[in-house]
């Protein structure tokens, strides 16, 4: 029996698929955060060794292309390790380090904005570097940061659509499922697009909504 | 765990056809995105509320669905309308309207930052729209957009990637297939990284030099 | 001849020009004198286009400046040179003469760089045509911006403010060239702050007061005591210029 046309239950899996997309963007987007901002205090302490092959690893990951990444993880790690690697861990891992890349050159570049000059009187002061760095830095940064951040999460939304190359079944996967069941490409993808298209403008607007609380509350407007 | 680079020698002619694919690509798919580019940031500025609504729908909508949704709604859907095209040129086209979204925006910038002193200067004179356009808002804006410019070409050597998905021997495709064949996935997949990350990393030398070589007329002299 | 007749031009709720008449016959050199915000600039722009009536017309050799099709008559009869010079940074300084006499005048290259090469070695800047303007000190690129406007072969040469940003060095230079045109007998109309400059080579002077012609009079009627300098105004404006 060949189902080729549409059904109500084609809007389930296409719900299904999308949730995919998202669940591994939150995951992926968090742990990418939390490794990203452990990357900038390295750099910050300005480590020996380390910081030089965070960012040689940081630029890798910027400057290559996420599929790729997905191969290297799903495909070659086992052959590699001989280990097993469910496609679903895979595209955890690639990409949140990919994430944790971009966060971590926004996350220097928010610290580096900071004017010289606040940090130094509050050396003099007696601040130790961590004081510094969680009272004065962390809050400026943080706000100077919001808008890249912001523009990089809903960028990041889209390349979870990657995933469907190595197996994941996701959004992009479903499509590929409903385009080759019901050879209506045009509808198909339309919705996957339009699917997308709404996440990505939710992700943008509740990002502006934070980024407006933030500064509403935000004590240095101006300064 | 046994690393072996050695084995791809044999194979490298093979990867640098993938490679001369995925450049010729690159640089046809630029073009198609300074032209779509241009039309489109013409109409952004337009006194046509209509040609201003459609421009800005075409922006939002390509920079806020996943490119290989995009790049599946073309290769899928143009069959169906009865255009056969070949996978090269439907990946170029993709690229193209994708960039294109990017493209605009910036060239719009470019446009709305020359001197307005200029064009009234171009207008006194009794030059006509079409001439003051061509020969002097878009040469002054062409040489400003440059480096954001640049970085379009970059992301689209990246995303050129995804055209692997619809049977393009490109890099990545030409990879895969090499990793068919070796059965070595890791050292395929970390060489394949290295270089396209010296890719970017050349074409962004490349960026710098040419922004410098066109606009070395119009910088200040030091004096 | 430029008539300007009942001319009206506000921006938003601000009036600038209230019913200004004015008529520049060919070979006359007229300034206008006024202080900031009198209108002058608006003047100039609305006699070469770039603004837009609210009342009145303009008429260029009888062509009006409010019709679209009347307008590009106009403008090729007249050249204007701007406060801020307004090179095409992308061109060099012969680029830039030539390329209006080219594109609209239909000229030859040729002949349009003959032409362009004759006035950059009457202003001393013979050597200079292959430069970019980002490589010129200003009074350089004032006076290539008089080749452009004179490459056009106007019958009218609007200058607007001309030398108001540059060192006095070299607006000294610019005026030496501007008073040789007028000596040559360029139809010239002059907004400017140089009032003794305005003196020596105007034919006559026109006063601008908020948006209002004071005082229109020969030169020399102008600077009497019982001509211009009747006119209050008029004396407060010279006197507070003579203070800088």
């Amino acid at each position: 029996m060949r189902f080729a046309d549409f059904t109500a239950f084609d809007l389930v899996l296409l719900a299904q698929g999308l949730g995919v997309n998202i669940a591994l963007f939150l995951a992926t987007s968090l742990i990418g955060l939390v490794i990203g901002i452990a990357w900038a205090i390295v750099r910050y302490y300005r480590v020996p060794v380390l910081s030089e092959v965070i960012t040689f690893v940081s630029e890798l990951l910027k400057n290559s292309p996420v599929l790729v990444q997905l191969f290297l993880v799903f495909f070659g790690l086992p052959g590699l390790f001989h280990i097993r690697v469910t496609p679903v861990t895979a595209a955890t891992i690639t990409l949140s380090a990919n994430t944790a890349a971009f966060i971590y050159v926004i996350a220097v570049s928010a610290i580096e904005s900071i004017g010289r000059d606040q940090i130094e009187a509050a050396r003099v002061f007696g601040l130790t570097r961590w004081q510094v760095l969680r009272h004065v830095l962390a809050p400026q940064a943080a706000a100077f940061a919001v808008g890249p951040l912001i523009a990089l999460l809903v960028n990041q939304l889209q390349v979870t659509s990657l995933i469907s190359v190595i197996g994941v079944v996701d959004l992009t996967k479903i499509g590929n499922i409903l385009n080759m069941r019901t050879l209506k490409p045009f509808v198909v993808w339309t919705a996957v697009g339009l699917l997308y298209y709404a996440a990505a403008k939710l992700v943008a607007l509740l990002g502006t909504r934070f980024e407006n609380r933030l500064r509403a509350h935000s004590a240095w407007r101006g300064l | 765990m046994r690393l072996d680079l050695s084995i791809l020698l044999p194979h490298l002619g093979f990867l640098a056809q993938g490679a001369l694919l995925t450049a010729e690509a690159c640089v046809l798919a630029l073009v198609g995105s300074v032209i779509m580019g241009a039309f489109v940031a013409i109409a952004r500025t337009s006194s046509s509320a209509a040609l201003r609504r459609i421009a800005f729908v075409y922006v939002d909508i390509f920079r806020n669905v996943p490119f290989i949704v995009q790049l599946f709604f073309f290769y899928y859907g143009l069959p169906e309308i009865g255009l056969y095209i070949d996978a090269f040129t439907t990946g170029v086209i993709a690229l193209s309207i994708a960039g294109g979204a990017y493209a605009s925006d910036i060239i719009r910038a470019g446009i709305l930052a020359i001197d307005q002193g200029i064009i009234e200067a171009a207008e006194v004179s009794g030059l006509s729209r079409r001439v003051i356009f061509t020969r002097i808002v878009l040469p002054i804006a062409l040489r400003t957009s440059v480096r954001p410019l640049g970085s379009v070409l970059i992301n689209m050597i990246l995303t050129s990637s995804i055209l692997s998905t619809i049977t393009l021997n490109e890099l990545t495709g030409s990879a895969q297939i090499v990793v068919s064949q070796t059965y070595r996935p890791f050292e395929v997949y970390v060489v394949l990284l290295v270089v396209y990350a010296a890719l970017t990393y050349l074409v962004s030398l490349a960026i710098a030099i040419l922004h410098r070589r066109l606009n070395r007329d119009m910088m200040e002299a030091v004096a | 001849m430029i008539k300007v007749e009942n001319v009206k031009k506000a921006f938003g709720q601000t009036t600038v020009l209230d019913g200004i008449d004015l008529t520049i016959e060919p070979g006359e050199v007229v300034s206008i004198l006024g202080s900031s915000g009198s209108g002058k600039s608006t003047l100039i722009r609305c006699i070469n286009g770039l603004e837009k009536l609210n009342g009145g017309q303009i008429t260029v050799d009888e062509f009006d400046v409010g019709k679209p099709r009347e307008l590009a008559e106009a403008r090729k009869r007249s050249g204007t040179v701007f406060q801020l010079f307004n090179l095409y940074p992308h061109m060099t300084v012969l680029g830039n003469i030539t390329l209006a006499p080219i594109e609209v005048l239909k000229k030859p290259r040729a002949e349009a760089e003959a032409t362009a090469l004759a006035l950059l070695e009457s202003v001393g800047l013979g050597s200079r045509a292959d430069a970019y303007p980002a490589q010129l000190s200003g009074g350089q690129r004032q006076r290539v911006g008089i080749c452009r406007a004179l490459a056009m072969q106007p019958r009218y040469l609007l200058l607007d403010e001309v030398t108001s940003a540059l060192d006095p060095e070299m607006t000294a230079e610019v005026l030496a060239i501007l008073a040789k045109l007028a000596q040559e007998g360029t139809t010239m109309l002059f907004v400017t702050h140089e009032v003794e400059f305005a003196r020596q080579i105007s034919d006559r002077i026109v006063f601008l007061d908020k948006g209002r012609l004071l005082v229109d009079l020969p030169t020399k009627e102008f600077f009497a005591a019982d001509g211009g300098m009747a006119q209050p105004r008029v004396a407060q404006f010279l006197s507070k210029m003579r203070k800088d």
